[in-house]
């Protein structure tokens, strides 16, 4: 489970298209079951989405969210780790 | 017969045995899509055989064979299709559970070449090449090369306007289109579509899924993601929420990120020229004057 140390990756097994300010994100599968699975990441996500470099951890990212939204840190740390919770193992890695 | 063309959904699509190739019997279904001359965007040459798979190559996809009953998901068979690929060649592995014989088929082809080879094992005098799920498998490939979209949806004109209908299994896609039908609409399909760009602008086509498929086409000017509901209710879909909804309804095998780039292109563009909504529907035909209603309505 990440914590705020936890380093982020994305998964290369995923295809993005930006639209607008928001993104489109398809896996790649070897299996017809997977085939319609497909996810949205709203602005937010999509700010996530793109600091996810490999390097940075999670504590960052959050102060990263604090700072571009302006928005409170316990905010920006319930929308980053349900962001983690909901890609996790699939479309990113995290590893300590 | 020897050969014979076809012409679904704007794919001129050419069938010819090889000289010791078997007979060729296109189903009832193809019927009214065979079409004269010998030009085409693909040539597929039908041989007699059962080739091995190159052994560098890798197996990419797969498809069980599932069917539906009562709602209920059944897997009759683990390995119904699959693709593999050696570089640029791909190769398709095929059964056909609705073929009373024991029958298989590898198509070798490439999404770069024109020319591709069938093979099918049984030893017959004549035999339908474009059996299920063959027709798909190579209609869904020729979508891909052209950056075209497939997609599990109905679709009727009505007045000169093309309205689709998409949705999983049981959302309202056939009863969506038999209301229409009854309120003087032309039905281009209930079940399965093919949407091209043509000359800048949108059209949807049906291919031959049953027997008495005409071949059918339509501008497309709107797109609804359906399901039942309490009332009936659109609401607009923009950006990344209209791509994906499209996205999730389209039939697509993501073993390469090329080809999903290129397809999420394909839908990303067409959203931003289609207007696209969500709609929830009770299933009668009060739904049809509600969408007419909202026709002028501005979807910004």
């Amino acid at each position: 489970m990440a914590d705020l140390k936890s380093v982020l990756s994305r998964s290369p097994s995923v295809v993005t298209r930006k639209t607008g300010k928001e993104y489109v994100l398809v896996p790649v599968t070897n299996n017809i079951a997977d085939m319609t699975s497909v996810y949205t990441l709203n602005e937010t996500g999509a700010f996530i989405w793109e600091q996810i470099d490999g390097s940075i951890n999670t504590g960052q990212i959050i102060e990263l969210l604090v700072t571009e939204y302006n928005i409170d840190y316990d905010t920006a740390a319930i929308d980053v780790f349900n962001f983690i919770r909901d890609l996790e193992n699939y479309l990113i890695t995290s590893h300590d | 017969m020897r050969s014979y063309n076809l012409n679904i959904a704007g794919y001129k699509i050419r069938i010819e045995t090889t000289d010791d190739g078997p007979e060729l019997i296109p189903s009832d279904r193809f019927l009214k899509n065979i079409c004269f001359g010998r030009e085409h965007d693909v040539l597929i040459r039908v041989r007699q055989g059962a080739p091995e798979i190159p052994e560098e190559a890798e197996r990419v996809f797969v498809a069980p064979y599932v069917i539906e009953v009562k709602g209920i998901k059944i897997n009759r068979k683990e390995n119904f299709w699959s693709v593999y690929r050696d570089n640029v060649n791909l190769y398709i592995t095929a059964t056909f559970p609705s073929y009373s014989k024991k029958k298989n088929a590898m198509l070798r082809f490439s999404l770069l070449e024109r020319e591709w080879d069938l093979w099918l094992d049984e030893q017959v005098h004549a035999t339908d090449p474009l059996e299920y799920p063959l027709d798909g498998l190579i209609l869904y490939y020729l979508t891909a090369i052209n950056d075209d979209i497939m997609i599990h949806a109905s679709g009727v004109n009505y007045a000169g306007n093309g309205y689709l209908f998409s949705g999983v299994s049981g959302r309202g896609k056939t009863t969506m289109a038999k209301l229409w039908d009854e309120s003087g609409a032309k039905v281009i399909h209930d079940d399965r579509l093919i949407i091209r760009n043509v000359g800048g602008a949108y059209r949807m086509f049906n291919t031959p899924v049953y027997k008495d498929d005409y071949p059918n086409q339509s501008p497309l000017s709107k797109i609804f993601i359906i399901g039942h509901g309490p009332e009936n209710e659109i609401a607009p879909l923009k950006g990344a929420s209209a791509v994906s909804s499209v996205v999730a309804n389209c039939i697509q095998h993501n073993w390469d990120p090329e080809m999903i780039a290129r397809f999420l292109g394909s839908v990303s563009i067409m959203c931003s020229m289609v207007p696209t909504v969500n709609l929830s529907f009770i299933p009668d035909t009060k739904v049809i004057d509600f969408i007419l209603s909202h026709e002028n309505e501005p979807t910004e």
